[in-house]
């Protein structure tokens, strides 16, 4: 049974950057997040690094960085081989909030990373990458009602390949079943919910170009799907009592993109990374000459002896090799500009158990640059295409609406404090 | 050392790849499609659950716990096989080979072959014992367990449920009707033949789709498929490689990938050509995998397993319809009857021994293609004309057994060329798959002779002999073929079998 603490409603909007969220609910086209920002304080919020939905939700939900959760990105290599695995809610080392007493019982919808579900006090639907719906939901016998509902963990953005309009209506049938899904779902009892929306940074990622391009093709489908957005928003919060904390927050930011850098393609054309056939299939074809690689977007791993099979870096090479490729990656410029806006050590980045599996180096990408980590690459530029979009780190937004004047947010928030937040909304007592 | 011919085949070749959809980082996007080109894998083992998602090309078998060394490359632990005609010549062989080795086999068949024989009036010459005692004695002598179901695979639900049941990670199709002059004795055989093999295979195709997409499928055709091209161009294995060119009115078009063309010898010929645009369409339409397989004539009775007690033994068919061409001759010396080629006997043709037969489906079972991928192999281990192993059998018999062997000249029954140029190109199995022949013909003859010249055996031809001489024309005229000539072959020094000695006797390759 719902206890007497305050209930919190946690709403994620994947992707949606500070400027954007502020300039819709501003004009007009998000009436009801208008309404509500009038109600808290709405922040501007530092992603993780490298600003990736996997890692960052991880952290928002654990309030941990990533050498505790030990999640670096939607792919790893498994521990002394070159197996690329896709680390998932199994993998996550830190505890997420609903795991908590303290949040009684939760629903949790569709936050990336939390696949498979396990047993927990409350209802939990995983978001991508969820490739089985089956084991997606706990409990099991929810399945049938979320297929009978239309429910799909996630836009099949394949269908962007084909036709845009497809991708968009495909995009709305998403948000309208998720939707319908979580407004069933606050029928049930609860202290904590949590509901994520994700179409927003599939739409981005095609579309970014047409939010502030009024003449864009599909301009209006777009306003009118952050339109679709807010009215679910507000049918989830008409169902509400008004005594909840409310919290509502994107993982990261977004911007435009102009090229993509393929950072392995980089690595290879300056001696850094070679493999035994061409093209590689996998990184099991790394050849031991290597001394780096990366993993999506930009982690760079030095290839250790002793930590990979045919890994030769040894340890008192380790400080050169980051030299060399710090320097090469500082250097590295198109059309004039460099395309790395800062490079971080493993050191500055993680603390605590997990640190050890992190990348030695994440590389920022500069403004309008994308990172991207493909081995086949055959070029280490391309222009941007059909992908026009890109994640930023530096404007995710945070917007806290809580009942209790006493507690604090930090002015410039980042997702590892959100965490705190909501423990703190979560430990007042309803009036 | 050398590397197994497998060791660099990755999970995408893997029956226990399950395939579960793919991501595109850059749309943060998963798609539950399990084949496209864009974005990146994602798949989970149905062996080793404990991996999570993973990138199917990140472990290859060599790497893999589940794949272990073995004589013929790294061999599936357990690996399931499913056998269809399990009860046939071939089959039977099979079961037995795949069994001693390791794998879990388990088998389908009706008996068909057993009836048609019979509808010939004829019998396997070796004797054979009924399915029950052949299981029970793979069990006590070879302590190999054999799951076997007796049913028709054009009953689909029969198949479904087994498949269903057994989980086979590969499946060697033997299941068909295998005689061209079954096929050409009138319309209602024609029919039977194509009927029985095409919608057998049809919808064995239809239940992978739906219960094992992951199984590869190892499909028997024939060399047969191709006919003998009179212009002498090269046999290709299935498809043409990727430098052929079409010359055409001053222009050219790369052939690289497309099917080479097949000019099938009879309706059982034309039945296995369909089978083949089956299979080659499921692959495409389904992402099956597949080897179809153009098998020379096989020849030969003997593997350890089926010797190793007579309830063991495999079938020896020596009749017009189902006997093949050396089998015949050689049961044909024991019983003195002339050995009877077609025409000239220039007829050339692709052949392979029982053993080596063995280890080429071996070698195939363990090097899956990937999920989509038809391929086809050529699995000859040599090409001779019928004319010159009617003279090595003759010679062989007489020198080694002393047997008196005539050959005789027939007219030919079937429209075929009987001197034509034969090029066929046999590669992936040696090359690719580490195929080594381990059985000269020679040796092969002088095996099957010692086990024919047997008295209860040569009892067993001579009960048959009335059906072994060619009655089935083309043609469709019910009369007797005509002798043309007959002739004795002059011996010559012993050939020394068993030793190393000179071989300079021995057949040689075209």
């Amino acid at each position: 049974m719902p206890d007497k603490k305050v209930r919190v409603v946690i709403i994620g909007l994947d992707g949606v950057p500070y400027e954007l969220i502020r300039d819709l609910a501003a004009k007009g086209v998000m009436p009801v997040l208008n309404d509500l920002f009038c109600e808290g304080a709405l922040f501007k919020m530092a992603s993780s690094v490298p600003a990736v939905s996997s890692v960052a939700w991880s952290t928002v939900i654990t309030g941990e960085n990533s050498g505790v959760h030990g999640i670096f990105g939607f792919t790893d290599v498994a521990d002394s081989s070159y197996r690329l695995v896709f680390p998932n809610f199994a993998n996550l080392k830190a505890t997420p909030f609903w795991e908590q007493k303290l949040f009684g019982r939760s629903v949790i919808l569709n936050v990336p990373s939390t696949y498979p579900a396990r047993p927990m006090n409350g209802v939990h639907i995983a978001g991508f990458v969820a490739p089985d719906l089956g084991k997606a939901v706990y409990p099991p016998a929810l399945v049938e009602r979320l297929r009978s509902w239309g429910y799909e963990v996630d836009v099949d953005a394949s269908t962007a390949h084909q036709s845009m309009e497809l991708f968009l209506r495909k995009l709305n049938q998403t948000l309208e079943a998720r939707t319908r899904t979580a407004l069933a779902l606050l029928e049930e009892p609860w202290d904590t919910f949590m509901a994520v929306f994700t179409g927003t940074d599939r739409l981005l990622h095609f579309l970014w170009p047409a939010v502030t391009d009024s003449g864009h093709p599909y301009h209006q489908e777009v306003v009118e799907y952050f339109q679709s957005v807010d009215r679910s928003i507000g049918q989830l919060i008409e169902c509400l009592k008004g005594d909840e904390a409310l919290v509502m927050l994107s993982d990261h930011g977004f911007e435009g993109m102009r090229v993509q850098i393929n950072v392995n393609r980089f690595l290879l054309e300056n001696g850094f990374l070679a493999f035994r056939q061409a093209p590689p299939r996998s990184l099991n074809d790394l050849a031991e000459e290597s001394v780096a690689f990366a993993l999506d977007p930009a982690r760079i791993y030095l290839h250790r002896e002793g930590r990979y099979p045919r890994g030769k870096v040894r340890k008192d090479q380790e400080e050169k090799v980051l030299q060399q490729l710090e320097k090469a990656f500082s250097e590295l410029q198109v059309e004039g500009r460099p395309v790395v806006a800062r490079i971080y050590r493993k050191e500055e980045l993680y603390r605590g158990p997990e640190t050890y599996r992190g990348p030695d180096l994440v590389l920022v990408p500069a403004e309008g640059v994308e990172f991207k980590a493909g081995l086949r690459a055959e070029t280490v530029t391309e222009p941007a295409t059909l992908f026009r979009g890109k994640h930023r780190g530096d404007n995710a937004f945070l917007f806290v609406r809580a009942l209790a004047s006493d507690w604090t947010v930090s002015e410039a928030p980042s997702v590892e404090d959100v965490k705190a937040v909501l423990v703190k909304l979560r430990e007042a007592e309803r009036a | 050392m050398q590397q197994e011919h497998n060791a660099q085949k990755t999970c995408w070749n893997c029956p226990a790849l399950e395939l579960r959809g793919h991501v595109d980082f850059r749309a943060c996007g998963q798609s539950m499609r399990k084949f496209m080109s864009e974005g990146q894998a994602m798949a989970e083992c149905k062996r080793r659950p404990e991996l999570g998602l993973f990138d199917p090309s990140s472990i290859t078998f060599e790497e893999c716990p589940e794949w272990e060394k073995g004589p013929y490359g790294y061999q599936l632990r357990d690996m399931r096989v499913l056998i269809l005609g399990i009860d046939g010549y071939l089959g039977w062989t099979l079961a037995l080979w795949l069994g001693s080795l390791g794998f879990r086999v388990a088998g389908v068949d009706n008996f068909n072959r057993r009836r048609w024989v019979k509808e010939e009036g004829s019998h396997s010459v070796v004797p054979i014992a009924p399915m029950e005692e052949r299981i029970r004695a793979a069990k006590e002598v070879l302590e190999i367990d054999i799951v076997f179901r007796e049913f028709d695979i054009l009953d689909n639900e029969k198949l479904q449920a087994f498949i269903e049941e057994f989980q086979p990670e590969a499946i060697v199709h033997y299941a068909e009707c295998p005689s061209a002059p079954y096929s050409m004795v009138d319309f209602e055989h024609a029919a039977y033949v194509q009927h029985n093999n095409v919608i057998g295979t049809l919808g064995l195709l239809f239940a992978m789709r739906d219960l094992a997409p992951e199984a590869s499928l190892i499909k028997l055709g024939t060399m047969g498929e191709y006919g003998t091209p009179l212009t002498g161009r090269p046999i290709f294995e299935g498809i043409f490689p990727a430098d052929a060119v079409l010359h055409w009115n001053g222009r050219e078009w790369s052939m690289g990938g497309e099917l080479t063309p097949r000019d099938p010898v009879s309706f059982y010929h034309v039945s296995k050509v369909q089978d083949t645009f089956n299979v080659y369409e499921a692959c495409k339409y389904w992402w099956l995998r597949s080897y179809d397989v153009m098998q020379g004539v096989i020849y030969g009775v003997h593997t350890d397993q089926v010797a190793a007690d007579p309830r063991l033994r495999t079938r020896f068919d020596v009749d017009e319809w189902f006997g093949t061409v050396i089998n015949r001759f050689v049961a044909q010396a024991v019983v003195g009857i002339p050995l009877t080629i077609y025409g000239s006997g220039g007829q050339t043709r692709g052949f392979l021994a029982l053993r080596d037969a063995m280890q080429c489906m071996t070698r195939l079972i363990l090097s899956p293609p990937e999920p989509g991928q038809y391929d086809v192999v050529n699995q000859i281990s040599g090409v001779y004309q019928v004319r010159e192993l009617a003279e090595t059998v003759a010679r062989i018999a007489a020198e080694e057994f002393g047997l008196e062997v005539e050959i005789q000249r027939l007219e030919n029954p079937r429209v075929e060329a009987d001197e034509h140029p034969y090029e066929v190109v046999y590669e992936k199995l040696p090359k690719q798959m580490g195929f080594d022949p381990q059985v000269t013909l020679e040796e092969e003859v002088y095996e099957m002779l010692k086990l024919l010249t047997q008295p209860h055996i040569r009892e067993r031809i001579e009960a048959i002999r009335h059906v072994i001489l060619p009655k089935t024309r083309w043609s469709g005229l019910h009369k007797e073929v005509e002798v043309l000539e007959r002739y004795k072959v002059k011996p010559r020094k012993a050939v020394g079998l068993g030793s190393d000695g000179d071989r300079e006797d021995d057949l040689k390759c075209k």
